[in-house]
Order: C-alpha cells, then structure tokens, then sequence
C-alpha cells in the first residue's frame, strides 16, 4: 500500500525506482487513479479522468521496462493535461459549455510527446472557461466549477490552469500541463505552493491546443520542483512543423541534465523593485526573507526596475483583439451567451469593436518593449520578484476588484515571450504559499531553472504538502 | 481595460451584469476623458447594441456601457505613446528560408478534424 509521500515524490525519485523495477507503473497509476478519483471531485480539479487509457499506457510501460527498454525519466509517470489540449477519443472541453461535447480525432503534439518518453495521461484537467480569454469576475467561471485550493479549499487555486494546480498541489498527478496567456501558469503556481515553468513563447508547439490569444499562448509543466518542471520541459519542448510559429530546430529543443554544475555559468541577477506596487503584509514577510536567500546565493544580486509605459494596456489589447478573432463563431453565432461566468457571456462583443489600427500600434509599442527588454538582459540574466503580491483568495472573490493590480511584468513577460518559473518561497500566517518567479531572457529557459533550482537547492518549501483529507 | 486583472481576465475589463448585490461593480469613472474620447466609447457601446442589441438583457447592457468607458483611457494611452513612422509592429513573416522546405498544410487545432457531438 503505497504511503502519502509516494504521491509528493520528485519525478527522480519515482523514476529511480521505476528503472530498478521497485515500482510497477501500473500499481502506480492504479493508486493514482484511485486518489484522483476521491480527491479530484472534492477539489474539481478533473474535468475527466482516463482510466482505460492510463491503463493501457501503464501497462504498455511496464511490459518495456521489464523486458529492458526503458525511455527515461517519465516512462510510467501519471500525469494530468489542461483540458485544451486534444486527446484522441477524450472530451476536450475548453472548460465551456459550449463546448462540452467536442471530441477530437487526434492528440496535440505536447500530448504525442508526453506518450513517446512514456508518461502516463490520468485524466484532463479543469480550467477556465476558454483560458479566460474573455475575462472572468468569479473562480466559478468553468464548466468543473471552482477548482479549490488543497491548502485551504475555501481559497482558490487561480486560473486558468486552475485544475492543474489544484492536481499537482494535492498529489493527484507527478506533474500536469498547464497552459499561460497572461498569468496562467505563474499564478496558480503560487497560489498552490508548487513549481510551474512557463516556457519562451514558440519553445513548445501549440497544435492542438485551444487558441485563446495565438500571439501570446504558451504551454509548460506544473510539477513538485524546477528540477521537475526541466525534466518535464524537455520532453514537450521543440521544433513542430504543425506549428508554425514553434521556434527553429536548432533553438527548440531543451536538453536537460541534473547534474550539469549550477555554479558553472554565474548568473547576474536583478531583483526587479517595481513588478507589484504594493505587497499584501501576508507575502511581504516570506518575501523578505526570499530575497535574503537570493543574495546570499548570488551575490552580486543587485537591484533591477521595469521599463515604465502603457505595457498592460498594450497586453490587454492584444489579448481581447486575438480572443475575440479566435472565437469570432462563438460570439457571433450568441452561443457565447452559454459560458458560466458573466463577464465571460458579454466581453467578446466589445473586444471586436477595438480597431486594427489600435492594435497595429500596440504591436509598434511590443516591438520597442522587446528592444527595452534585450536591453536589460544584456545587464541581468534573470529578473526575480514576487509571483504575486497576494496569497490565495477565497472562492466567492470578486476577481476584478479583488486583483485588480497593476501587474507590469506579467504584461512585459508575455509581451515579449520571456520563460519564467514561479517557486514557493515560503507561507503566509494562514499557512498559504507565498511564490517567486525567476524570469529570463527569450529562449534562455535554462537560466530560469538554473536560478529556480538553486535557489531550491537550498531552501525547503517545495518539499511541503499539504494535508489532503 | 485598466489595471492588470491579467492574472484573472484576459481582457482586464472590468465588466458584466451583477448577479448579485455582493458583487455589483461600480459605476464607471468617466469624468476623465476627453468629449471626443466619451463619445467615442458611446459610439462603440452604441454599435454592439445596433448589431446585437435583441441578445442583452438591460443589466449587460449597462454594463456593456461601462466596460466601453473603461477601455477607452487604455486606448487614449496607447494612441498618446510616441511612435515613429518607421516603429513596425512586432509582427513580420519569417523569412521563407526559416520555414521547412515543405511545410504540411497548416490544420486549424479545433476546426477541420474535431467532432462537435
């Protein structure tokens, strides 16, 4: 019988013992499915479960392993997909209900990719409806309902990869894949107390996945540490010639090793003074000492600010304009009106009314951005800063006034593609997880690991868990 | 459009028809902006309404009103930053010899192949 920590286990740990045949991927799939199946409706944080075809997959691992052909570090690893992202056969929701009923005939690549190294689909996770991408007032803007928060379910997880939080938060998955337009991998990142990379833009291929705004849509892993999240990254990320706009060959591939030497390229690190106006006094202390820990890790650590300029209205209008063509059917046709949440049902009609012209201006400002942007990555090789400035907010939040802040690196960020991996960093009075993200330049996501795993190395949080009934 | 939301609305609007008392949004703060800016945001408001105006109830379309009023100053700020001529958004066709040699046909994710049942 296998006990609580099997399911909070780093990927390495599990597949160590995966290799030596310890651990039976099926046994293993088995028990958690078993969790995910009495766990998983008291969070929502499934929109479906895949047990035949987990299974199958866990089975077909545990006949190669045992006959010596072993794929690496996610052969036999369970884990959990956002449900926008296709599966052959399985209901792919778009966490909408109009969309409740599609199915599709082929899997995405990210999914093809998670099958060829072996890893094992448990299920789909919940998530906002559409990725958000009208926008949404409450966390009950998904088709699953809230999804809730393992370390206290009267909080949310926060979205849009709400469900994928809430799975790897509560050991109901090694790790899921979550997808960010604008905060959606950092956030719930930081709210359930684990480590999610969000990826350069066009490192890792979209085909198959729900479009929500095509210009800034990325997809990266939600796992127990940065460690986990580069094992992950590695098998999803590269070139696709199904998705033009995945980066070269020769730039897309992630190669990955462990026990390559953090101290062998020292990174310049800049501790961003500007990315939140104001820090709630739950992160503020956690945060602090955060930083004590980074400058004594780097020490030349020095101080960094933000170019300053109208970047969150260049970020909002980017996404309402691109969501609004992507789902132009949707919104003309009214069944918009069948989303959950009521910003979600009426967004889109204004979003369509925003001119070309306008948004061809805000792509001049991004194109200057990006050049700022360089500009500072030629001094620092990661920023770091708070995730949030807030912890966990309760289910009933009134979302647009609740946060509401000012958040100029998660405009600049996806703006200009840039990875960033958001870790625990300690917890609040009310033991909720407080988060830091390490950002880097476009394409260097090495370097946000490199920063994320060092900074892991010697601290403790991403080894805390919470107490899941 | 204002403050960032992002981390819960894509579109940062502010928005939509309260559904309750706890959640009633504010009236809009349009003193700010200009008698062009105003009318400009009416205008908008006033052209959903012209297309789709059967589909709301008065509460959205209050609110869509609003949500039209709000947008407006992130506009006016993004039309007010300093542009040069030769500034080219950041969207540019890569170069053909980026692309493969024969590239597949590009399949829409959601649209040829998926099965609405």
């Amino acid at each position: 019988m296998p006990t609580e920590e099997l399911f909070y286990l780093p990927i390495s740990e599990v597949a160590k013992r995966i290799e030596t045949k310890k651990l039976s991927p099926v046994e293993l799939t088995q028990t958690y499915l078993e969790r995910a199946s009495k766990l998983g409706p008291k969070l929502n944080a499934f929109a479906t479960l895949t047990p035949d075809l987990a299974i199958e997959q866990a089975k077909a691992a545990e006949k190669e392993i045992q006959h010596g052909h072993y794929r690496g570090p996610l052969h036999g690893i369970p884990y959990a997909a956002k449900d926008l992202l296709a599966v052959k056969g399985v209901p792919t929701t778009w966490g909408a209900k109009p969309y409740a009923q599609q199915i599709f005939d082929y899997d995405a690549t990210v999914i093809e990719h998670l099958t060829r190294v072996g890893a094992i689909l448990i299920g789909k996770a919940s998530m906002i409806e559409l990725a958000g991408g009208f926008g949404y007032r409450l966390a009950s803007a998904s088709l699953q309902g809230a999804a809730k928060n393992p370390w206290d379910t009267k909080c949310w997880t926060c979205g849009s990869s709400s469900g994928s939080g809430a799975i790897v938060a509560a050991g109901l998955a090694a790790f899921a894949i979550g997808t960010e337009t604008w905060g959606s991998i950092v956030c719930p990142s930081a709210f359930c107390g684990i480590s999610g990379l969000r990826p350069t833009y066009g490192r890792v291929s979209r085909y198959g996945a729900m479009a929500a705004a095509p210009s800034m849509d990325k997809i990266g892993p939600l796992a127990r540490s940065a460690d986990d999240c580069a094992r992950v990254f590695s098998a999803i990320a590269g070139h696709d010639p199904k998705d033009r706009s995945t980066v070269p060959i020769d730039r897309g591939a992630f190669t990955y090793s462990p026990s390559l030497d953090l101290k062998s390229r020292p990174l310049r690190l800049g501790w961003l003074t500007n990315a939140w106006q104001k820090l709630d006094p739950a992160v503020a202390k956690p945060l602090s000492a955060a930083e004590k820990i980074v400058r004594k890790f780097f020490p030349g650590t020095k101080s960094a600010t933000l170019p300053e300029g109208p970047f969150e209205d260049v970020a909002n209008i980017t996404m309402n304009v691109e969501a609004a063509a992507s789902f132009r059917d949707l919104i003309r046709s009214g069944r918009v009106s069948g989303l959950t949440d009521p910003t979600s049902q009426i967004a889109g009609y204004l979003n369509e009314q925003f001119s070309g012209a306008d948004y061809l201006r805000a792509q001049s400002i991004r194109e200057i951005l990006q050049r700022k942007m360089e500009a500072i990555f030629e001094v620092f090789d990661v920023l770091v800063a708070p995730a949030l400035p807030v912890v966990a907010t309760p289910l009933e939040t009134n979302l647009e006034t609740a946060l509401s802040f000012a958040d100029p690196l998660g405009a600049i960020g996806n703006l200009c593609g840039l990875p960033a991996l958001s870790v625990p960093c300690g917890f609040s009075d009310k033991n909720l997880p407080v988060g830091l993200q390490f950002v880097a330049r476009a394409g260097d996501d090495y370097s946000a690991i490199q920063a994320a795993r060092t900074f892991q190395l010697h601290t403790e949080w991403h080894h805390r868990h919470p107490k899941v009934a | 459009m204002a403050s960032a939301a992002a981390l819960v609305t894509a579109t940062g609007l502010p928005a939509s028809a309260p559904q309750d008392s706890s959640i009633a949004q504010q009236p809009p703060q349009t003193s700010s902006l200009s008698p062009e800016s105003q009318a400009e945001a009416e205008a908008r408001y006033q052209n959903i309404l012209n297309a789709y105006g059967s589909r709301f109830s008065d509460a959205q379309k209050a609110d869509l009103r609003r949500m039209s009023l709000e947008a407006q100053p992130a506009l006016d700020r993004i039309r007010a930053h300093h542009l040069e001529n030769g500034d080219n958004p950041a969207l540019y066709l890569k170069p053909l010899v980026e692309r493969e040699k024969k590239p597949s046909a590009p399949v829409s994710a959601g649209a040829a192949t998926s099965k609405k049942t």
